[in-house]
């Protein structure tokens, strides 16, 4: 298990930042690389490696952070719809609405989409609960955190590592 | 397989990757030619307001669609792609720490002088500076990728 702690640290902070209103919005594009850069830096603390940093360990450190990130953040995402029957989907509703309507396609179309979003909605505000919307949710958020989580461990490495060459 | 068919094959499946992800970015174009695809629309708005604020104002138009992403990000995005369209034929240099860093600067000063006002938000701008922190981006981290699989193989 603690082998795992600065993932799991990180990653659970992540997750945590991911459902804050303001910096929802940063989730991939900054919470999740940084949480893995700082993974990175948890892990050559704890272990006191001075030298130059695995690249291979690193990539290991951001999948995991990114993977840790999407379980609690997709958690928090679905227990807080769930208490507040309200979430970013709904809030959007009207936007999704417009540009669908705003689209060159027919009526049957665009109604068959809107009949989708229009249960998505009707089950959360009902319930706070709408599978489909779990799932996507879970599913976006394995696929997408991963990935910029990698992306920030290895630059962070790289970072650490040039660093460490020029002292 | 040998080392170079390999680095050949793991070229080729990040292209891939960063093409699918593109092809996302301009679903709506998508769309015009496969209708039945709009099912997926919602969550694919969805998915790329995971990585983007997508305010209404900086996406970017094609005719009457626009991309999922806004300006900055289709630029971070297709720049990626440029560059893992090369490397499937070309093998290109190396890119340090110092390069990487100062690529992100035109995009950095760009967000500083639209956010305090200096001039509006500007769509090519955003664009363009986003196409060359996502090419030089890219190719640093690909770079640190094959080292991987360099060692990989070997072990």
């Amino acid at each position: 298990m603690k082998k795992y702690l600065p993932v799991l640290v990180t990653g659970f902070a992540a997750g945590v930042l991911s459902v804050v209103p303001f910096l929802k919005g940063l989730t991939c594009c900054l919470i999740v690389p940084v949480a893995a850069y700082f993974a990175v830096i948890l892990e050559q603390k704890s272990k006191n490696i001075t030298g130059e940093f695995d690249l291979k360990k690193a990539a290991v450190l951001g999948l995991l952070t990114g993977i840790v990130a999407a379980v609690f953040g997709s958690f928090f995402e679905i227990f807080v719809t769930l208490i507040t029957k309200n979430n970013t989907i709904l809030n959007s509703f009207n936007e999704i609405n417009q540009s669908v309507n705003s689209l060159p396609f027919s009526d049957a179309v665009k109604e068959e989409v809107l009949s989708i979003m229009n249960s998505v909605a009707a089950s959360i505000r009902e319930t706070g609960f709408s599978p489909l919307y779990s799932i996507s949710i879970f599913v976006n958020n394995l696929i997408v955190n991963p990935v910029f989580g990698l992306i920030g461990a290895l630059v962070g490495a790289k970072i650490l590592n040039s660093k460490n060459q020029r002292n | 397989m040998n080392l170079f068919y390999k680095s050949k094959f793991f070229n080729l499946v990040l292209f891939t990757l960063i093409l699918l992800w593109c092809i996302g970015i301009i679903w709506e174009v998508v769309i015009h030619f496969f209708p039945n695809t709009i099912i997926a629309l919602p969550f694919l708005k969805y998915n790329y307001s995971l990585v983007c604020h997508r305010e209404p104002d900086k996406l970017l138009k094609i005719g009457h669609y626009t991309t999922l992403v806004c300006s900055r990000c289709s630029g971070i995005y297709f720049g990626a792609l440029i560059s893992s369209f090369i490397l499937l034929f070309a093998k290109l240099k190396k890119v340090s720490t110092k390069v990487m860093l100062l690529s992100s600067v035109p995009m950095f000063i760009d967000v500083i002088l639209h956010t305090l006002g200096v001039y509006t938000y500007s769509k090519p701008i955003a664009l363009f500076t986003g196409l060359l922190l996502g090419s030089v981006g890219f190719i640093y981290i690909h770079d640190a990728l094959k080292i991987i699989l360099v060692k990989q193989i070997k072990e």
